[in-house]
């Protein structure tokens, strides 16, 4: 008998709604800045995914590190690896598709899934210069499974259209991807407020489930377009009392997913 | 530049001479990992101007330079303090329009490399395809036909930079570089290949017998390296895998206090301006204690 936690945070209910979506056979990578894909990645190979390969810190092959502590590229990361994975072998993988998931997360998320992190406004004098498209510039582009999560579920972040297409999502939605050559692409959507995924024909984010608390009317007002509604909005499954013992004891007592929170966090 | 088998081993002061006003250099760095970052002090002190910086992650370093007048142009993948942060100084010229930011996805910035350390007009990739930053760049990148398949694919014009600046674990007076694990991140594999000169400051100036022993850690081969200078600490406050971690409570004081251009230049001042040496440098950082703490990965 599986026992459903009854108090938890946002925090912990995305990282373990992310954990829920990888599967034993799956290949993932992290990228930079990613505390919550790697709590959850951590979480679903100490849960229902043992078999999960990970490359941790992008470097790692099948780490065990110990809990999350320094930033998500950092060599503390790569604890206890079968092998230090040059970075020029992990893009001939990565290109090949041996590499498949990936996780990534932006300023700017429009209806198509497409995201921004280079500039808000025009590119050579900017209003906000933000980071910069980093991996996600090569990720949407080679055919990754993404899972794109946020901490600032706002009509700020989700945007009709963003301003500089910095990871390439379903571009203009429909058949518009495929027709380019690219394959798979945006998965989920993982928020503070809900779950959304993609209408299959239209690519256009579609409402999947709300957070406790939450109601559809409250997302609605929280993003800056029209999503898709259906008929039937479920709740986020809660954690399990044992996924919440094992985040906050084992994988990440520091609570350094918590740092996705900060009130900047929404610009690096 | 000497680059056959002669004693390269030379002052931060000399190294830095070697590094022209407007030069393109490619300055290794990971976020908050192995970045030579006392020649970047040194740079600065020496006030190098119109320099073109390439790095794949954009750190604290390039943040300085900027900062302190140095850059004209970025060409990286990200520029930020990882877990810290923005790189404020970098987004407030960015935004003044003081800097341009070149901006690549990383395998079409290693592409350019890679062209560039073969020698040929350009590589290829699929990387970037459906995003804006193709149309960002027609003088580097342009999508073309496979000729064999039709397919398209996007073409990185090769990237040559003048100079390459890095730091690693050790190295011989002929410049035989080793690194403790050998070379994992992009920077430290492309940018000696592909730049026209190589500086390397390392932890350890060692015997070329030593080398000798241990040659599977040989990561950058004598012929290709034209100075070597010894720098104990020399990525500080970056870690430099497996001898010290960074230095937390610095990236913390330069995360808060770059939020401001007053702020920045203070802690310039403090920090890079004001120590002599890099022996003072390390003293005015926290000195032995904070060595001891990095050391411990704490």
């Amino acid at each position: 008998m599986v026992e459903i936690a009854r108090e938890y945070t946002v925090d912990e209910l995305m990282v373990v709604t992310l954990a829920r979506q990888f599967t034993n056979e799956d290949i993932v990578l992290n990228g930079t800045v990613s505390f919550i894909p790697v709590a959850a990645i951590m979480l679903a190979r100490a849960t229902h995914a043992p078999g999960l390969t990970w490359v941790a810190g992008a470097v790692g092959v099948d780490a065990q590190p110990e809990p999350l502590s320094g930033n998500t590229l950092d060599p503390t990361m790569w604890t206890r690896c079968v092998m230090y994975l040059p970075q020029e072998h992990m893009w001939s993988y990565v290109h090949r598709g041996v590499l498949e998931t990936f996780c990534i997360r932006g300023a700017q998320i429009d209806k198509y899934g497409n995201v921004n992190n280079t500039v808000i406004g025009d590119y050579a004098r900017p209003k906000v210069r933000l980071p910069g498209s980093a991996g996600m510039g090569d990720m949407g582009s080679l055919d990754k499974r993404i899972f794109i999560w946020t901490t600032t579920h706002t009509p700020r972040t989700f945007v009709e259209r963003v301003d500089f297409r910095s990871c390439a999502g379903y571009l203009d939605g429909g058949d518009s991807r495929e027709r380019l050559g690219l394959k798979n692409g945006p998965q989920l959507v993982i928020t503070n407020l809900c779950v959304m995924d993609f209408e299959p024909e239209s690519k256009h984010m579609r409402l999947k489930s709300l957070h406790p608390g939450v109601t559809v009317e409250d997302v609605q007002a929280q993003t800056g377009f029209r999503l898709i509604i259906p008929s039937e909005v479920s709740q986020t499954e809660p954690p399990t009392v044992e996924e919440l013992r094992l985040l906050r004891e084992v994988i990440d007592p520091r609570g350094m997913r918590k740092l996705e929170f900060r009130s900047t966090a929404a610009r690096t | 530049m000497a680059t056959g088998k002669a004693n390269k081993i030379v002052t931060l002061a000399e190294a830095a001479a070697l590094v022209r006003d407007g030069d393109v250099i490619a300055l290794q760095g990971m976020g908050t990992q192995m970045s030579p970052l006392a020649l970047v002090r040194e740079l600065i002190r020496a006030r190098k101007r119109d320099l073109t910086i390439v790095m794949i992650v954009g750190g604290i370093g390039l943040d300085w330079l900027i900062a302190a007048g140095c850059v004209r142009r970025v060409i990286a993948i990200i520029v930020n303090l990882d877990e810290f942060g923005m790189a404020y100084a970098f987004r407030r010229a960015v935004e003044a329009g003081e800097v341009f930011m070149e901006e690549y996805s990383e395998h079409q910035l290693f592409s350019r490399l890679l062209a560039g350390a073969y020698g040929l007009p350009f590589m290829v990739t699929r990387s970037g395809l459906g995003t804006d930053l193709l149309a960002l760049h027609p003088d580097t990148t342009q999508v073309i036909r496979c000729p064999f398949t039709g397919q398209e694919v996007v073409a990185c014009r090769a990237l040559v930079p003048d100079v390459a600046i890095l730091h690693a674990h050790r190295a011989d007076r002929y410049g035989n570089v080793q690194f403790f694990p050998k070379p994992i991140w992009l920077d430290a594999d492309v940018f000696p290949r592909a730049a026209k000169k190589v500086i390397v400051t390392v932890e350890e100036i060692v015997e070329d017998e030593e080398i000798r022993r241990t040659p599977i850690h040989t990561g950058i081969p004598y012929f290709k390296v034209d100075a070597v200078v010894e720098v104990p600490y020399g990525a500080h406050p970056c870690s430099l895998y497996p001898v010290y971690a960074f230095d937390r409570a610095f990236f913390q004081e330069y995360a808060a206090a770059s939020r401001t251009a007053e702020g920045t230049r203070a802690f310039l001042e403090t920090y890079i301006y004001g120590p002599a040496s890099h022996e003072e440098y390390l003293q005015r950082v926290g000195g032995a204690e904070m060595l001891l703490r990095i050391r411990k990965w704490e």
